[in-house]
């Protein structure tokens, strides 16, 4: 699904946030990203997302490479992808309702099938009854599960986060990445930016370790215990 | 159809409706933009409201230029019209030979009709009219010669038309000054040349001005809603669909500005009537002001919609496309 081809970042100014990173997510696959702050996980959602193109190698997502991608079509690639930040990146002038239906006026969805699929969507996320609100009303957990709902709201094969559990106490965070739990059993390929350790050593899933710039570890959480991120 | 994902459909073809239906869509689509924008100009209206009151008085300058220039020229036309040919005959024309001159210049197609006044009936006047009766009575002879009046026909009536006309005329062996009474109207249709094209390079200036106002204002605008724009872009809004709202904002703007030149036009024209009015009566001249007609009316709001348009368009294409995530 997502596969990173000896890919290497260098930003303007000379720092060097990725060296010749390796690594493949499978269809289906729900994956961590960890490593400290500035390891360069954000490079790579950023990758991912084209916000950013790498400076050598190649990124791959569905066996496309993304540096064929025109500035043109980038809008249609992050339609495939959804895409969940820290800062939750809502309108908060716009009620619960037009935020999750925006991927879907975009895309030119009918008013009726908008209406079901954003309530479908708040109801997965368990906002059901907030469609009227205005985000500033919610409190943090409650404004990331409205902007999941509105990463999934168009069904995406791809969910990409950063930092989802970020201002999150344990419980909340837990329970978003129950969320996420869920969508992947419905198949879709989860990627997941934390540094939040404690919730990754709580399940087990694949996590790809970043340091300075490069991958030190890529495996199940069990065999992280004893490598050096932890020493 | 995404690009990344064989057969997974995106947008309007999942929601399974057909072509017309479609294309029914995006006009619904275009119309809730269009209103959008509108509603965003309710929301900010005091803004809004100077920005149109600028575009409007700009528009209003020209347009009662265009107006003013326009009426002018409906008077000049008028009097052009009435332009005659004088013709002076030779003193030692005989009887004849001037009855000859009438016979043959009648039968010209650039002639509507021709008026005589013998010498005699002239002196005769000029004795009643100036005052100088008794002094005339001691002329051993009459020093004033036989007139022909000339009216060419409408279509020879222009200045360079009757230039030509009279100039056949002065060839004739009997006529010794020929004189047509349209030099001033020529001036005064040079002045009016001058006019017109003051308007045009006044109009021109202001439209410029209007377009970089509402450049700038659609600028602020889009500053304004950086954060919604990346928001936007990040869930896979193309360029297009960001730039629209935009797009009919200026249009609004021009549209609104465009009526509210027409109403100050209208206003100036009444306020204007009375003394306008006052001066054509001094020249005992039946006159109506004419004002904006249905198609300067559709000019005028064309054009407006199009000087608001082309400023967003430059604001958008230039500035949305800059805002990217990052």
């Amino acid at each position: 699904m997502i596969k990173f081809e000896q890919v290497s970042k260098t930003y303007a100014g000379g720092q060097q946030a990725l060296r010749k990173v390796d690594f493949h997510i499978e269809p289906g696959e729900m994956a961590f990203l960890t490593g400290h702050s500035g390891a360069g996980k954000s490079t790579i959602l950023k990758l991912i997302s084209i916000m950013e193109r790498p400076t050598v190698g190649r990124v791959l997502i569905n066996g496309h490479d993304l540096g064929t991608i025109e500035r043109k079509q980038i809008a249609y690639i992050r339609r495939d992808i959804g895409m969940i930040f820290q800062s939750h990146q809502l309108l908060m002038d716009k009620s619960v309702y037009d935020n999750v239906a925006l991927p879907l006026i975009i895309e030119g969805y009918s008013h009726k099938e908008t209406s079901k699929r954003v309530h479908a969507a708040l109801e997965m996320v368990g906002l059901r009854d907030k469609v009227k609100n205005i985000p500033i009303t919610l409190s943090g957990g409650e404004q990331q599960r409205v902007g999941i709902a509105r990463a999934i709201v168009n069904k995406p094969p791809l969910l990409l986060a950063d930092e989802p559990t970020g201002n999150l106490d344990p419980k909340l965070s837990m329970e978003i990445i129950k969320l996420f739990e869920n969508f992947n059993q419905a198949g879709v390929s989860v990627f997941i930016a934390t540094h939040d350790l404690g919730l990754i050593a709580r399940m087990k899933y694949r996590t790809l370790t970043l340091k300075n710039g490069q991958m030190i570890t890529d495996g199940l959480t069990e065999d992280m215990q004893d490598n050096d991120f932890y020493a | 159809m995404s690009i990344l994902f064989k057969g997974r459909a995106q947008g309007a073809q999942i929601s399974h409706v057909s072509g017309p239906q479609r294309f029914v869509m995006f006009f619904v689509s275009h119309i809730r933009q269009a209103l959008g924008s509108l509603g965003e100009l309710w929301r900010s209206r005091i803004s809004a409201l100077m920005t149109i009151g600028v575009l409007g008085l700009s528009i209003t300058l020209p347009s009662t230029l265009y107006v003013m220039v326009k009426n002018a020229e409906n008077i000049s036309s008028g009097w052009q019209q009435a332009s005659e040919i004088s013709l002076f005959l030779k003193q030692n024309a005989t009887q004849s030979d001037v009855n000859q001159l009438l016979k043959r210049i009648q039968l010209w197609p650039e002639i509507d009709k021709i008026h005589f006044i013998p010498a005699d009936d002239a002196l005769l006047e000029f004795k009643q009219l100036s005052g100088f009766g008794d002094a005339i009575a001691y002329l051993d002879k009459n020093p004033l010669p036989n007139v022909v009046l000339v009216i060419p026909t409408e279509r020879h009536a222009g200045p360079t038309a009757a230039r030509e006309l009279l100039e056949k005329l002065r060839k004739e062996r009997e006529v010794d000054i020929g004189k047509l009474d349209i030099e001033w109207l020529e001036r005064l249709h040079a002045l009016l040349k001058v006019a017109q094209e003051l308007v045009t390079v006044i109009a021109i200036l202001l439209f410029l001005a209007v377009v970089l106002i509402i450049g700038n204002t659609i600028r602020l605008n889009i500053l304004n809603k950086k954060d919604e724009i990346l928001v936007m872009k990040l869930v896979g809004a193309t360029d297009a669909f960001i730039q629209r709202p935009f797009l009919y904002t200026g249009f609004w703007y021009g549209l609104l500005g465009g009526l509210l030149a027409w109403f100050a036009v209208i206003l100036l024209l009444w306020w204007m009537s009375s003394s306008i009015a006052a001066v054509s009566e001094l020249y005992q001249k039946n006159f109506n002001l004419t004002g904006i007609d249905g198609q300067t009316l559709l000019i005028m709001l064309g054009l407006s919609v199009f000087l608001g348009l082309s400023g967003s368009l430059l604001s958008v294409k230039r500035y949305v496309s800059e805002i990217e995530p990052k």
